[in-house]
């Protein structure tokens, strides 16, 4: 699903990002990218969502690299990647449906796919019943689980996650994390910047720890450190 | 297809709505500068209208007069037949009904003085084209000339005796209105720029999440630059109107000039004025979508 040949990104001639990163995700996989801040993990997730291009390297994406990809196909390739953030980027504006429904009316969906869509999803994050509440109305947990549901409503075959349980107590941090574990089960490919040791090792998923911008361990059902 | 429709129409008005400031700022600028463009081509028009009689290089007019017979006129042929190669490279007549079409154009802010001229009493023209080189005072001279030797001569004019001041007018005024509304375009243009750029930055984040579950980047412009178009069109249809308005007052106020003071040439047909005004809505729409569509293009990274 997720291959990565020698990439390397620079932000300038001393700030090197990644370098020389390889490595694969198989569909239906769940990944955390471990390391302290500066390693490179959000770079990483910014590189597989073309939001950055790295200097070297191929980066494919669905059996498509997206190094080279054309400007104009990027939006494509973002309707199959979901983005959970750690401050949830919700729209203070708009009420939890239409937060969601949005990511769906950005693409183009009809009206009535989103009528049946975005309850269903919502009622999958556990926020049935909450459609109508705007994000200020919302605890912190709530507000990710939005998020969540706006990345997951148009069925993504992977899922980026930067820090996702950063800003959440542990508690609301290990629903979060009970969430992305079903969503993962669905078959969504998913990885996982974090810092969070404990829900690293409670996990035992695959760990790739990254320092200054190189891949240092590679390990199935790692833990932290 | 109706959802992003919608969504686009939706979203245009919204953002119209937020920054009804910066907007209606824009939009007026947008109007006093397609004004003054409406304004630089009216004018400019009024000029070729009092020049028209000198077009294709006639430096000299013989006018004669209505009651002159066709021997008369043979001999007034003969004269200018006589010099021509010398003093006179070529000259044609303008017969009754092409003085009257003529007159239609000089008097057109003149009713009463048009109403005065007929068949019966408009003085038929030679208008005559010199050998290059021909200096002024030769053809002065051959005026005076014409004037006392020729039978039933009304008048000879000289297009040097017109030409210079009415020549320096439409240059000078043609300059300044010119340099005027380019500039005021070149306002408008910024301001719609800044009135996009504004709303984008406002909406940024709602770009960024756009941008992050897939919209096209034309999905995002869009809203935007339809929302320019408006202003622009808006600012377009305003200076229709006020255009209109002073055309109107400026055709009825020119009657009242003295006859002699040829301003009664400067008054514009109705179809030029539909010309004009279809030429600025098209440049208002221009200038709206040129405006947001680059501050929408700029932007976009926000």
């Amino acid at each position: 699903m997720i291959r990565l040949e020698n990439v390397t990104k620079s932000y300038s001639t001393d700030v090197v990002a990644l370098h020389d990163a390889s490595f694969e995700v198989e569909k239906g996989e769940f990944v955390f990218l471990v390391g302290p801040s500066g390693s490179g993990k959000s770079t990483m997730l910014r590189v597989l969502n073309r939001e950055e291009r790295p200097e070297l390297g191929a980066v494919w994406v669905a059996g498509r690299n997206i190094v080279d990809m054309a400007p104009s196909r990027v939006p494509f390739l973002r309707r199959n990647i979901g983005n959970v953030f750690q401050d949830y980027k919700l729209l203070p504006n708009k009420t939890v449906f239409e937060n969601v429904a949005f990511a769906q009316e950005v693409i183009g969906r009809p009206k009535h796919v989103i009528a049946q869509q975005v309850p269903a999803v919502l009622d999958l994050v556990g926020l049935a019943g909450k459609e109508h509440r705007f994000p200020n109305q919302l605890s912190g947990g709530e507000q990710q689980r939005v998020s969540i549901a706006r990345a997951f409503v148009n069925r993504p075959l992977i899922m980026l996650a930067d820090e996702p349980t950063g800003n959440l107590d542990p508690t609301t941090g290990e629903g979060i994390m009970r969430l992305l574990d079903r969503i993962n089960r669905t078959g969504t490919t998913i990885v996982m910047a974090t810092h969070d040791q404990r829900i690293v090792n409670s996990m035992r998923k695959r760990v790739v720890q990254m320092d200054r911008g190189v891949i240092v361990r590679d390990q199935a059902r790692g833990v932290y450190d | 297809m109706w959802s992003r429709i919608s969504y686009t129409l939706r979203e245009t008005w919204a953002s119209f709505q937020r920054n009804i400031t910066l907007t209606f700022a824009a939009i007026i600028t947008a109007a006093v500068s397609l004004l003054i463009f409406g304004l630089t081509l009216l004018i400019q028009h009024g000029f070729d209208n009092l020049l028209s009689k000198w077009e294709g290089g006639v430096e000299m007019i013989v006018f004669v007069q209505a009651q002159a017979t066709p021997e008369q006129r043979s001999v007034i042929e003969g004269a200018l037949n006589q010099q021509q190669g010398v003093i006179i490279d070529s000259w044609r007549y303008c017969d009754v009904e092409c003085s009257l079409a003529e007159a239609e154009r000089l008097f057109a802010g003149d009713p009463s003085t048009l109403e005065l001229l007929t068949e019966s009493n408009i003085p038929t023209q030679f208008k005559v084209v010199p050998t290059e080189g021909t200096t002024v005072e030769t053809l002065r001279q051959l005026k005076l000339d014409y004037q006392r030797g020729l039978p039933n001569v009304y008048s000879v004019e000289l297009a040097e005796d017109q030409l210079d001041l009415i020549s320096r007018l439409q240059g000078f005024v043609g300059l300044y209105t010119t340099g005027l509304w380019i500039s005021l375009m070149l306002a408008a243009t910024l301001l719609i720029w800044n009135t996009i750029r504004t709303a984008m930055f406002a909406r940024r984040r709602e770009i960024e999440v756009m941008k992050l579950v897939g919209a096209t980047d034309w999905f995002i412009r869009l809203p935007f630059m339809l929302e320019g178009l408006v202003q622009g069109l808006i600012g377009g249809i305003t200076a229709c109107g006020a255009l209109w308005f002073i055309n109107d007052r400026w055709t009825a106020g020119v009657s009242e000039f003295p006859q002699d003071s040829g301003f009664s040439a400067l008054v514009v047909s109705d179809g030029y004025l539909s010309t004009v005004m279809l030429i600025i809505l098209v440049f208002g729409a221009l200038v709206g979508t040129i405006g947001s569509g680059t501050a929408a293009s700029r932007f976009l990274n926000v």
